[in-house]
């Protein structure tokens, strides 16, 4: 074939079934794909990509062991190689694109449902490389960031009222969007709205709403996505973000929590919600949703050391609350923290973190001798490695001596690093987690600010507003007695409202609970403290 | 016991072993077009026998896509995912799918649609509907089908012609079909309009609603199958 347009093209098929890779090897080669490489796994896969380009990459979304299909475009779009913006087809034998691609973040160039024929193959493949030419020179200006370019590559080939003019449209919004030409790109919109309501284009308007600073019509236009399309996940994702901004964290995890539910194999929504959760203190969401994202992190790019700890820590502060509910958690944090070393590498800070972590579980656990054994080990490795232990470990080693009642040496190392980081305020503000009072600047103004606002709910007897601002403000300052005593304060007049709810005697003897543990006598709110012990004593045997 | 088979959720359980036999047959289907290509047919009685393979391989799969579709539909609140679309690409595809089959059993296929003709609609479940007609017209035409598309006052139309018997009449008497057309006892559960009905409800643009029609007026003297997108 002397003019074969395709005979110079690369392609690389990934299939776990032998039988597979022939045949579909056989398929390209008659279409006229001059070089066809093949592979069975999805580490050979990302090895080939790191040496060679590709044209396009025909792919399985399911390869038994490793990373899935998805997983690999997650990589490759995500990290510096040699076929970041190559042709992604995804294959699978699932019939249904939406109930797969629902539980993602990227959309491949194609998807391909087996079986598949020579004619179906061809016909896509042929497709995607016109397009491809078509729309050369408008990728070539997005990456190489030339984005008023590429609106206006962009609006010619839409002005021309092609094949190609739904594709550029979608491209034109966004790149508009990145230049802050956000009446254009609502012009844009409105224009296809007018036609059609398509969810991509109401996306599109609410994220121009949002980013004109109207973030109620923002709000109305992506429940109206919801309703319209309830799998269009960004438009979640969009929502939660808004929410988070105006401080509704409780509205928050509910639009998380609702992702999650669409696509619970979403490692990234996995990690919001266990982060919200924690914020909120609900503290079961939170632990069951790291849970996931841990489990999640094992083939993917967004798995991080982060989430990790944060399951240990939603156990620890679980176990707390309810020593059975927390039993399982307990149990796998236990094995987590131990892995942490041998998934992130082991240096001597992934190790010391671990054994720091590992303590803490086993305290709660009731383990308390081998708590102060993992506890040792870690000193021990402190002791030696100077160099290697920074404020984080050392914000985790005053946490694990304080769950083992080890107050004077922890609050004499607090106090060290108050003295070290004097004047970083950047530090100091990682500090405060571990103090009363902060001290950092921003973290101050941060606290008298929430203070005041939950005052002034608590004032206006809004006293369910008052507890989750100062529930959320806790969990970033777990320590601080003023914030403790004001929840408990607010959660007396919620109950005052709500005689029948008996979970909030709970909630407020576990608080005081704890808060007797860290106060000290000569506090100055130790009054107010012993005040509303003597309150809470007397609801509750009027209660019984 | 007793509780605990109650409490098993049969349609679940069906829709689960469904997508295993999908799967399966995929693979079958995979290597008998090996074997067809590795050992083409000596005479005509082999041809044929590959062809009767081939076909009722590609309408089981076709019935399994479509019965996985309906339970989805009804499960997981599945909706219609509607974007614009080339409508020559998703009628070419079906076509291509179909290529191997329509070739055995010796049917010239004719397509007719305009190259620039757009049109607003779910690809995956439209091209599924489409598949699963052509699959059947396969089978009931003589020589001939007609696929072809084009812009109509009631929306987008989709028509499947035949040069074959036509619709019986209690099909095109039929006003709906929905599930209680569907008897399992007199043999025809019409699973295929079934679910193409289904996916015309689901796509709405305004007041308008999708609807299918049957009828025996097919420019190629047998049945004629039309999809109507808003």
């Amino acid at each position: 074939m002397p003019d074969n347009p395709y005979a110079k093209l690369q392609a690389l098929i990934v299939d776990d079934f032998e039988s597979f890779r022939i045949t579909l090897s056989k398929m390209l080669q008659e279409f006229g794909i001059g070089a066809v490489d093949s592979v069975s796994s999805s580490s050979d896969a990302l090895r080939h990509c790191n040496a060679k380009v590709y044209d396009i990459i025909l792919c399985d979304q399911n390869l038994g062991k490793g990373k899935t299909g998805q997983q690999i475009l997650e990589v490759l779009r995500h990290t510096p190689n040699l076929n970041s913006d190559s042709l992604f087809v995804l294959v699978s034998a699932e019939s249904n694109k939406s109930i797969i691609m629902a539980a993602y973040d990227y959309e491949p160039d194609a998807y391909l449902t087996k079986p598949i024929t020579g004619q179906t193959l061809g016909q896509r493949l042929e497709r995607l490389f016109k397009q491809r030419l078509a729309l050369a020179p408008i990728y070539k200006a997005l990456k190489e960031n030339q984005l008023q370019l590429a609106a206006d590559l962009c609006e010619a080939e839409i002005q021309s009222a092609n094949r190609y003019s739904g594709p550029c449209q979608k491209i034109l919004g966004r790149v508009l969007l990145q230049l802050g030409q956000f009446e254009k790109a609502e012009n844009l919109y409105r224009n296809i709205l007018d036609v059609r309501q398509l969810d991509w284009a109401m996306l599109g308007m609410a994220q121009t709403k949002k980013l004109q600073g109207d973030s109620l019509s923002a709000q109305q236009w992506l429940e109206d996505i919801i309703q319209f399309n309830p799998l269009c996940l960004k438009a979640y994702d969009l929502l939660a973000e808004i929410l988070a901004e105006r401080a509704d964290y409780h509205g928050q995890q509910k639009v998380v929590q609702q992702a999650v539910d669409i696509s619970p194999l979403s490692i990234l929504r996995q990690q919001a919600l266990g982060d919200i959760g924690f914020k909120n203190n609900d503290l079961l969401t939170a632990a069951s949703a790291y849970r996931k994202a841990v489990k999640l992190g094992e083939n993917s790019y967004h798995d991080d050391v982060k989430f990790h700890e944060n399951f240990a820590h939603a156990g620890i502060q679980l176990a707390k609350l309810d020593k059975n509910l927390a039993v399982p958690f307990l149990r796998d944090a236990l094995k987590v923290v131990a892995d942490i070393p041998n998934r992130f590498g082991k240096t001597n800070t992934s190790k010391i973190s671990s054994y720091l972590l590992e303590s803490q579980v086993l305290v709660v656990s009731g383990e308390e001798r081998r708590a102060a054994e993992s506890l040792s080990s870690a000193q021990k490795m402190m002791g030696s490695n100077e160099s290697d232990v920074d404020l984080t470990l050392n914000i985790e080693l005053v946490r694990a001596l304080r769950e083992l009642g080890n107050k004077e040496e922890s609050e004499k190392i607090v106090a060290g690093l108050l003295e070290q980081y004097v004047d970083d305020e950047e530090q100091l503000q990682k500090i405060d987690c571990l103090l009363d009072e902060p001290c950092s600047a921003k973290n101050k103004a941060l606290v008298a600010q929430i203070n005041k606002n939950g005052i002034a709910f608590y004032e206006s007897k809004d006293f369910s507003r008052a507890v989750d601002c100062f529930t959320s403000a806790l969990h970033d300052f777990p320590q601080h007695i003023g914030l403790r005593l004001n929840l408990v304060q607010a959660l007396m007049g919620q109950f005052k409202q709500e005689p029948g709810k008996d979970q909030l005697l709970i909630n407020m003897q576990q608080i005081m609970e704890y808060t007797r543990k860290i106060i000290p006598d000569r506090h100055v709110q130790y009054r107010r403290f012993r005040q509303l012990e003597e309150l809470l004593r007397g609801l509750t045997s009027a209660k019984k | 016991m007793n509780q605990e088979i109650q409490d098993i959720d049969f349609s679940f359980v069906l829709a689960s072993s469904v997508h295993d036999m999908k799967n399966s047959l995929g693979m079958l289907l995979n290597t008998l077009s090996e074997v067809m290509t590795q050992y083409p047919p000596q005479d005509d009685i082999h041809a044929k026998s590959y062809a009767v393979l081939e076909y009722e391989a590609a309408r089981i799969n076709s019935e399994l896509i479509q019965l996985l579709s309906l339970y989805r539909l009804e499960h997981d609140k599945v909706r219609a995912h509607i974007d614009e679309c080339m409508v020559i690409d998703i009628l070419s595809e079906q076509v291509a799918r179909n290529y191997g089959l329509l070739q055995t059993r010796a049917v010239e296929l004719v397509l007719e649609c305009d190259e620039t003709l757009m049109g607003y609609f779910d690809s995956d479940l439209v091209g599924g509907v489409i598949n699963n007609i052509l699959v059947n017209c396969a089978r009931y035409s003589k020589h001939k089908l007609k696929l072809s598309a084009a812009q109509t006052a009631e929306g987008l139309c989709i028509t499947i012609e035949d040069d074959g018997p036509g619709y019986p009449d209690d099909m095109l008497n039929a006003s709906t079909f929905s599930e209680t057309k569907a008897s399992f006892a007199n043999g025809l559960p019409h699973l295929g309009l079934m679910f193409a009905n289904k996916v015309a409800l689901m796509h709405r643009n305004k007041s308008q609603q999708g609807f299918i029609r049957l009828s025996n007026d097919s420019s190629l003297g047998g049945g004629c199958f039309r999809l109507f997108l808003p």
